[in-house]
C-alpha cells in the first residue's frame, strides 16, 4: 500500500514539474556540452533574449486559463512596435516607448468586446482581428522598417540596473505582478472560475464578459510592453516583427502545464515553458550545431515534456 | 485645282498616316508584377522600379500582385491573374524558384513575354540562362557568384592574421539560394588555413534573430575578427550583440548584403565595412523595359547580370562610397 502511493507520488510529481525536470536535464547535458552554457552572463543573455516572449506567455496564460485564446498578440506586438518607433522618432523617445503598453491595452480591449459583443470563439475572433492589427502596422509603416538610432530609446532593451538587464527585472516584475493577480485576488479567482465552468461561473454571480475583457486587455497590453522592449533593442520598428510570437507564447503555456481547456495552470509555468524553448535554441547557438537539427531536437523535447506529464495522469 | 485637291488629299492621307502611327506607337500595355511579398522593402523598391518605368515610357500601367512569402499561394496568384486575361506581360519575383517553374509556362504558353527577377527560375540557381523554354529574359544577380566575391573580401582583410576568426550569419539554410551562399563562402574561406569559421548562426532575414544569435555565439567565441552575411539585416543585430560584448565595432569586418540604405550609412560611418550590392530599383527597371520590347518585337536580351549593370560595383566599401557621395541605397531594408 505504501509502495502505491509513493509510485503515485512520484507520478503526480513528475506530471507536476514535467516542464522543470526537463529544463534541469537540458541544463546538465548543455553543462556537460559547453563551458560556456553555465555562467552567469550566458544565463542572463537568456532570460533577456526572451523577456518579450516570456511577457507575452505570462499574460497569455491568464486567457487560456480564462477559457480562450489570442492569436493577435503578435499583431498587436507589430503594431505597438511601428508604433512606438515612429513617436520615437518623431515626437520623443521615451514617450515612444511608454505609449506602446497603451496602445497594447488598446487593441486588447478591443479584442475582449468584439469577442463578448459578438458572442464568437475567441480563436476566430483573434483570428480576424490580428489581420486587421497586421494590417494597420504595414499602412502605418508603408511595409518599411523604421530605424531609431538614438540613444535615449535602447536604455529598455539594452541597458542593466544593478547589472541586471532592466528588461529581465520588467519581466520579472510582470510575472510577479500577474501571480499575485490570479493567487490573491477576486479577479484571479474569477478567472479560474470562467475557464473552469462559465455557467457556474454566471449563476455565482460573475460578470463573465468583463473578466473575459479584462484578460484579452491585459494580453494586449503585454504585447505592448513586449514589443517596446523589443523594439528599443534593435532600435527598429518592424511590420513584420511578432509573427509566430503569438504561437510561441501559446505553446510556451501549454508546454508548462497550463490547461489547454481552461480553469488550470500558473504563470510561472509558462515562464518555464518559454525559458525551456530558449534552452534549446541557445544551446544549438553556442554548441554551433548544425541547423537542421535545430527543429527535429525541439519537436523531440516537447514531446518528452508533454509525455511524462501525460504519464503521470495516466497512473 | 486638280492639284489643289490632290495635294489636300495628299495632306489628309498624311495626317491620317501619321496619327495611325502615333495609334500604334501610344498603344496601352498592362504588365503585372508578382512580388514575392508587397509588404517587404526590396519587393517594393522593385515596383518603385517598374513603376518609374512605366511612368518614362508613358504608355504602360502596372499592378502589383503580393505573394505574402507563399509559395503555393503565388503559383495559384499567376493562375488567377492569367485567367483575368487582363495583362500584356509579366514580371515575376519567384518564391519558390522551381516549383513556380509550372506557373511561368502557363503565362509563356499565352504567349506574354514573363521576367524574372532577383532569381533564375529552374532548379539551377548558378546560371541566369533561361531554364523554362520561352522564358522571356532573367534579370538577377547569382547568388554564389557575389557570396564568393564577399568571401575573397574576406579573405584579404584577414591576410596579415592567423587565425582570423570568422562568423558566418546566414538567412536561413533550407533555402536553396542560401544554402548556395553559405557553401560559396566555405569554399573560398576554408582554402585558407589561416581562416577558422568559427560559428554559423541563422539570421532568419531578422535583426532581432541575428541578434540572437550573434549573442549566444559570442559566449562561446571571445575572439571574433569578422562577421560575414548575406544580408544587412543580420549585420543590425550583429552589431548590437558586439557592441553588448564590449567589442569594438569599427576595429572588425563586417560584411553584409543588400546594399540597403542602412547598410550605406553605417559604411560611410565607418562601423561596416562592405556590402554585396542589389539595386532593386534598377531591377524593376531593366524588367519592365524588357518585357515592352518584346511587346513591341524588339530584341531583348536572354538574361541580365546586375552585378555587371549596375550603378556602383557589386561590392560596396568605403572607398567606393567615398568616390560617389551622393549614391543612396535603393532600398530602405
Amino acid at each position: 500500500m505504501t509502495s502505491v502511493l509513493s509510485s503515485a507520488r512520484i507520478a503526480r510529481f513528475f506530471q507536476t514539474y514535467a516542464v522543470l525536470i526537463m529544463i534541469a536535464l537540458l541544463i546538465v547535458a548543455l553543462s556537460l556540452m559547453s563551458d560556456s552554457f553555465l555562467t552567469f552572463r550566458n544565463l542572463q543573455n537568456i532570460l533577456n533574449q526572451n523577456a518579450p516572449l516570456a511577457i507575452m506567455a505570462s499574460a497569455m496564460t491568464l486567457v487560456i486559463i480564462g477559457g480562450g485564446f489570442d492569436l493577435s498578440v503578435g499583431s498587436i506586438f507589430a503594431v505597438a512596435g511601428v508604433s512606438a518607433a515612429w513617436i520615437a522618432l518623431n515626437v520623443d523617445p521615451f514617450l515612444g516607448l511608454a505609449i506602446a503598453p497603451f496602445i497594447g491595452l488598446a487593441l486588447g480591449t478591443m479584442n475582449g468586446i468584439v469577442i463578448t459583443t459578438l458572442n464568437i470563439h475567441s480563436f476566430l475572433a483573434t483570428i480576424a482581428t490580428s489581420m486587421v492589427f497586421k494590417g494597420v502596422a504595414i499602412l502605418i509603416t508603408d511595409g518599411r522598417l523604421i530605424p531609431v538610432r538614438i540613444a535615449e530609446f535602447t536604455w529598455l532593451g539594452r541597458d542593466k540596473i544593478g547589472g541586471i538587464f532592466i528588461a529581465v527585472i520588467v519581466m520579472i516584475a510582470f510575472a510577479v505582478i500577474l501571480t499575485f493577480a490570479l493567487n490573491r485576488t477576486s479577479f484571479g479567482r474569477k478567472v479560474y472560475s470562467v475557464g473552469g465552468n462559465e455557467e457556474a461561473a454566471i449563476l455565482s454571480g460573475v460578470r463573465t464578459d468583463r473578466i473575459k475583457i479584462a484578460t484579452f486587455a491585459i494580453a494586449g497590453m503585454a504585447a505592448g510592453l513586449a514589443a517596446a522592449i523589443s523594439v528599443s533593442r534593435i532600435s527598429m520598428g518592424q511590420p513584420g516583427a511578432g509573427i509566430g510570437m503569438e504561437l510561441q507564447a501559446i505553446a510556451a503555456v501549454i508546454l508548462g502545464g497550463t490547461s489547454i481547456y481552461g480553469g488550470a495552470g500558473a504563470v510561472w509555468r509558462s515562464i518555464a515553458g518559454v525559458l525551456l524553448l530558449a534552452l534549446i535554441n541557445n544551446g544549438f547557438n553556442i554548441l554551433n550545431a548544425d541547423p537542421f537539427y535545430r527543429d527535429l531536437t525541439t519537436g523531440l523535447i516537447i514531446l518528452a515534456a508533454v509525455g511524462i506529464s501525460a504519464s503521470g495522469q495516466r497512473r | 485645282m486638280i492639284s489643289k485637291f490632290k495635294m489636300t488629299v495628299f495632306a489628309a492621307g498624311l495626317a491620317a498616316a501619321g496619327l495611325y502611327a502615333g495609334a500604334s506607337q501610344a498603344e496601352d500595355y498592362n504588365i503585372a508584377f508578382f512580388a514575392a511579398s508587397s509588404q517587404n522593402g526590396f519587393n517594393q523598391a522593385i515596383y518603385e522600379g517598374i513603376e518609374e518605368k512605366a511612368k518614362e515610357l508613358g504608355n504602360v500601367t502596372t499592378e502589383i500582385y503580393d505573394g505574402q512569402f507563399n509559395a503555393a499561394h503565388q503559383y495559384s496568384q499567376i493562375e488567377d491573374v492569367l485567367a483575368s486575361g487582363k495583362f500584356d506581360g509579366y514580371v515575376v519575383m519567384a518564391n519558390d524558384t522551381v516549383g513556380i517553374a509550372g506557373a511561368v509556362e502557363q503565362l509563356v504558353a499565352a504567349g506574354k513575354p514573363v521576367v524574372s527577377t532577383l532569381f533564375p527560375i529552374g532548379p539551377d540557381l548558378t546560371t541566369l540562362d533561361p531554364q523554362v523554354e520561352g522564358l522571356t529574359s532573367t534579370v538577377a544577380s547569382p547568388p554564389a557568384d557575389g557570396a564568393k566575391a564577399q568571401a575573397q573580401a574576406v579573405v584579404d582583410h584577414c591576410k596579415d592574421r592567423d587565425p582570423c576568426n570568422v562568423v558566418i550569419i546566414i538567412g536561413q539554410l533550407i533555402f536553396p539560394f542560401d544554402n548556395l551562399r553559405y557553401e560559396a563562402f566555405r569554399e573560398v574561406l576554408d582554402a585558407h588555413d589561416n581562416i577558422k569559421v568559427v560559428a554559423t548562426g541563422e539570421g532568419s532575414y531578422s535583426p532581432d534573430v541575428s541578434l540572437t544569435a550573434m549573442t549566444d555565439i559570442l559566449q562561446s567565441n571571445s575572439d571574433v575578427h569578422v562577421v560575414l552575411s548575406n544580408a544587412d539585416q543580420h549585420l543590425v543585430g550583429a552589431e548590437i550583440a558586439l557592441e553588448a560584448a564590449g567589442y569594438t565595432v569599427p576595429d572588425l569586418y563586417l560584411s553584409g548584403g543588400g546594399a540597403a540604405n542602412i547598410a550605406i550609412t553605417a559604411i560611410r560611418e565607418g562601423r561596416w565595412d562592405a556590402t554585396l550590392a542589389y539595386f532593386p530599383k534598377t531591377m524593376g527597371s531593366m524588367a519592365l523595359d524588357i518585357v515592352v520590347k518584346k511587346l513591341k518585337g524588339e530584341d531583348v536580351p536572354s538574361s541580365v547580370n546586375m552585378d555587371e549593370v549596375g550603378p556602383m560595383p557589386f561590392i560596396i566599401t568605403k572607398k567606393e562610397l567615398d568616390a560617389s557621395p551622393d549614391f543612396v541605397g535603393e532600398w530602405e531594408q
